[in-house]
Parts: C-alpha cells; structure tokens; sequence
C-alpha cells in the first residue's frame, strides 16, 4: 500500500526501472552460465581434445561415476573435516571467545589484538599460503623456535601434517570475520540485561551462555551460515599450499574439482563434482536458516 | 572478587595470542629487507631496500598497475550496477524478490569453478579475453550478494525522511543523493570494500582469463613467480607479497569505521 504515497517512485517508474536494466543483464548472464554448467555435467566435455569440441550428452554417467569412482567419496570427507574443525570450531569460536573478552579489555589492548587478527583475514590467500609453507617447513619458525631447542629433530609440517597445517592456516586467515560479526552482535545486546544478570548473582559464564548467547542466536546462524558456505568452497589457500597432496590428504571438495576439470581436462566430470557440491551447500544453507527463522 | 588480578591475567592471554598471531610474518619481513635473502628464516646480515626496487620495477611494476584496475574496476562497477538497482528493489513491492535475491545467492554458492567453464567460452566469443572481460564477469560473480547487502542497508533508511525531502520539492535524484546514499554510506562502504579485496585477492579467473603476461595482475604475477623453474628470488618474492598485501590492509584501515557500523547491519539482516 506504501506505493501509493510515495509519488517520487510511482512518478518516476521509467527512471527506475532503467536504473535497474544493468544489473537485470547481468543477473541474466548470471543465470544462463549456471544453466551452462548445470547442462555440462550432463556431458563428456573435455578441456582439450576431440571431445572439447565433438561432445555428447551422457546421462547420469557424470553423476554415477561420483560415486562408483575412488575421490569424490574421500574429498567429501576431507571437506567435511576441514570445515569443522577451521570454520565451525576454530573461527566461531575462536572468534567468540575474543569478541567476548575484549569487550571488557581496555582499548589499547583491544585495538593491537583486533589489528593483528585483521592482518591475516587481509592477507590475500597466496600470500598466506606462502606464509604458512614458510612457518611449519624444515627450517621455519615453528621448528626453530620450539622442535629444535626442544630436543627433537626438526619435522616437515606441511608433510607430515598437511590436514592439521591447512585447518590451522585457515582458523589463522578467517577469525577476524567471525569475531568482527560476533562484536557487532554483542554491542546489540542491551547492557541492562547483562547488568540485570550481575545484580541477581549470575557468574560471568552463566551471563554469556544463559543471557548473551541466546540474544545473539539469529547471530551466531549468520555466522555459520556464511563461513561454512565459504569454507566449503574455498580453493586457493589449500591449493597453493599443498596442491591437494601430499597423496589426496587434503584435497577438498574445490580442489578435487579443480584437478578434475583443468588438470585432467574432464570438464563434465568437473561440472557433475560443482552440482553436487551446490546441493550439498544448499541443503546445509537450509538447515541454518530453520535454525535463523525459529521463534525465541 | 578479585578483579584486577583476573584481568591481568587476560591481558597477558591476549597479548600472548596476538603475538602468535603476527609471529608468521617474521618471515616475510626478515627476508623482504635482506639483500642477500635465502628463503630461511634468519636474522640478516645486511639490511636494504633493493628486493622491493625489483618489486615495483620492470614486469612487477606493471602487474601493480592490472591489480589496481581490476580490484577497482570491479568494486566501483559492482557499487554502482547495485545500487541503482537495489533502490528500486528495497522501496518498491515487487512481488518475491525477497525469494528472488536469496534464489541468487544459493545460486552464487556454485563453487566458482564450475561457471568459470561457461563464462571463459562467452568471454572467447565476444572478444573479452582481457581486463575488461575479468571485471565484467567479476561483477557478475559479486551482484547476489552485492543487491542482497544494499537492499538491506535501503531498508534500513526511514521513508518518512524522503516524504518529507519529496515535500519540500525535491527531485528523485536528489532523494536519493542526499539523503538515501549518504544515510547508507557505511554498507556501501562495506560492500566496496568487499568488492575490492574480493577482486584484489581473485586468483583463478585472471589465471585463465590473461593470457599474456602483460596483463597479469599481482595474485597471479606472485604464483608464476613462485613456480618458475631454477633458483627462486625470495627476496622479490618477500618484497612483491608485501606490496601486494599493502593495498587491501591500507583500504580496509580507510575505511575502518564505517566498517564496523556496516558488520552490524550484515549481522542483523543476516
């Protein structure tokens, strides 16, 4: 009902509908790649070759191979690990747990601690992953500083460890989203509520598990929401880093797709592995966002 | 209760914590002012400034320079393409957009990767294979959430104010300059910066995209630096990382504090 008294708008409809032409264009372009890369997993094309330009619809041959194959199966669960532990447990609540405690810190201290996280949400990702190669190698920082002097011959990390080191890279790179998130929620929380908790005895962990932490609820699904759908998809950290190996240790569901589609050249077989990937997103994006709508 | 001693105790944690945090870097910095860099982690022996002279010289220089138009092109093309849409969007009642502009965000969930395929053949055809073309398909890529971020920041600017504007004879254009983007500058500074460093950061398209080395910018400059066969300059490396980071970090403290009002609205509206 508001259109009818808002004259500026109805008065001026070409105007607005011209100001949303370019974005409608592109959101077409949009559309029709996606429907492109959906058709493509239905096919055998292939990068290079007589099948990059003489290629044939295969059915489900693309999706049956995800799961009749050795990969897809094992990427999954790589993936599956790796959000878990970087996203769900490190950032969130690593993230969190700082928002929460420096609330109460005086701001100098606040300030050095919040620039430092930044630092590494900021770094551009083949930068990081540089950073990352260097620290846990042979002779980085971590050997240096805590292997050697402890006694113990120094340990190829990245090797060694690569799930462990790639897990730790990211929590390292993507706190900083969750906490700035997680700082802008409990600055919505009403200090009297808090305060109201402290004069009726509560302990300053029952004020944030049993007063802040529900207030913040719609908050903590955003976050969740957000961080697993990027975690699940991200791609250059670990693929500067370790390339997927050493063996498939840590090739994730992005970097399996990757290998498939431009490494070997299977760009069907690569477009089956994104579907699959879209579906699995879309279901857990479900799954919060129930978590999101429901009533207090 | 003993205040004063709990809250020592958490300063030394966090201060603990942040010095873990930057403790990474000492490897890049160490071997970007040494001359005679190994790739260790070591004290220098000498001290200068002649990594980052062949960083910003020569080939490096220019990938500079394709970075810059790239991450900025895409961001101000993303800014305004939203804009003048997303106002129709958040003030008129067009039936499910609602629906409509979450559908694209799921949507957008496509692990890039798998668009890339479509978008390289289009780009091929039309003859965009080049900065343009990655700006233009950067763009795409960014709208969902670029019109998602924007409408909401649109409704958070009470109406009555433009009734009121619309009173005292203002035009549309003038509503929305001056009193709908100005009220909404922290979003739009927040979806700019994300835009930006979103850009800044791109490695795969680019990579596929250039196919001359004239036209590289940094993320993929850095990477082919890094595998190319032979004796590996760390020092370029070390300094060239760190001028390519400089910009993302220089913008983001720019805009710090319409940063932080701007992470709340993308908090409440989720």
């Amino acid at each position: 009902m508001k259109n009818q008294v808002n004259p500026w708008l109805t008065g001026n409809l070409t105007v607005l509908i011209i100001g949303m032409l370019p974005a409608i264009v592109l959101i077409c372009a949009l559309l029709y790649f996606t429907a492109w890369a959906f058709a493509f997993s239905f096919t055998d094309l292939a990068l290079v070759g007589r099948k990059s330009v003489e290629w044939s619809w295969v059915g489900l041959e693309n999706f049956e191979r995800l799961f009749t194959r050795r990969g897809f199966l094992e990427s999954l669960w790589t993936t599956v690990i790796f959000v878990f532990f970087s996203a769900i447990v490190g950032q969130s609540v690593l993230g969190f747990l700082l928002a929460a405690t420096l609330r109460g810190t005086q701001s100098t201290l606040r300030t050095v601690v919040e620039v430092c996280i930044m630092l590494g949400w900021l770094l551009p990702d083949i930068v990081a992953a540089f950073l990352w190669s260097a620290t846990t190698s042979q002779t980085g920082l971590i050997n240096q500083l805590i292997v050697v002097p402890l006694g113990f011959p120094p340990i190829n990390f990245i090797n060694s460890y690569a799930l462990p080191v790639v897990t730790i890279a990211n929590i390292w790179k993507g706190t900083a989203w969750s906490y700035l998130l997680f700082s802008a929620a409990l600055d919505s929380v009403s200090r009297e509520v808090v305060e109201a908790a402290k004069v009726d005895g509560a302990t300053p962990f029952q004020r944030i598990w049993l007063v802040q932490l529900p207030i913040i609820r719609p908050h903590i699904a955003t976050n969740m929401l957000f961080i697993t759908i990027w975690t699940f998809t991200y791609f250059p950290l670990i693929f500067a880093m370790t390339g997927g190996g050493p063996g498939r240790q840590t090739e994730t569901l992005a970097v399996f797709l990757y290998n498939q589609s431009f490494s070997r050249g299977n760009l069907g077989f690569g477009s089956a592995i994104s579907v699959a990937m879209l579906l699995i997103v879309g279901f857990l994006s479900l799954f919060y966002l129930r978590l999101l709508r429901e009533p207090k | 209760m003993d205040n004063t001693g709990t809250s020592r105790l958490t300063a030394i944690a966090l201060t603990f914590m942040a010095v873990i945090w930057v403790s990474p870097f000492s490897w890049l910095i160490l071997n970007a002012f040494n001359p005679l860099s190994t790739g260790q982690l070591e004290i220098p022996k000498a001290f200068g400034f002649d990594n980052f002279g062949l960083a910003v010289s020569g080939n490096a220089g220019r990938q500079f320079f394709n970075s810059i138009i790239i991450a900025a092109g895409t961001a101000t093309l993303s800014v305004v393409v939203g804009i003048s849409a997303a106002y129709p969007l958040s003030r008129l009642r067009i039936p499910g957009r609602n629906a409509f502009l979450w559908t694209l965000v799921l949507l957008r969930m496509l692990p890039s990767a798998g668009v890339l395929v479509p978008l390289y053949f289009a780009a091929q055809r039309s003859g965009l294979l080049n900065q343009l073309g990655v700006i233009i398909a950067l763009t795409i890529l960014n709208l969902p959430f670029t019109l998602l971020l924007l409408k909401n920041f649109f409704d958070t600017v009470p109406i009555e104010l433009e009734e009121a504007a619309y009173v005292e004879g203002a035009s549309l254009l003038q509503i929305v300059t001056k009193i709908v983007l100005p009220m909404s500058r922290a979003g739009i500074a927040v979806v700019w910066f994300f835009s930006f460093t979103g850009a800044w950061n791109e490695f795969l398209l680019p990579l596929i995209f250039a196919r001359v080395q004239d036209a590289f910018p940094m993320s993929v400059g850095l990477y082919a630096a890094f595998g190319q066969q032979g004796a590996i300059n760390y020092g370029f490396l070390t300094a060239f990382s760190i001028l390519y980071a400089a910009p993302a970090i220089a913008v983001y403290f720019l805009l710090r504090r319409n940063m932080n009002t701007g992470f709340a609205g993308v908090g409440v509206k989720g």
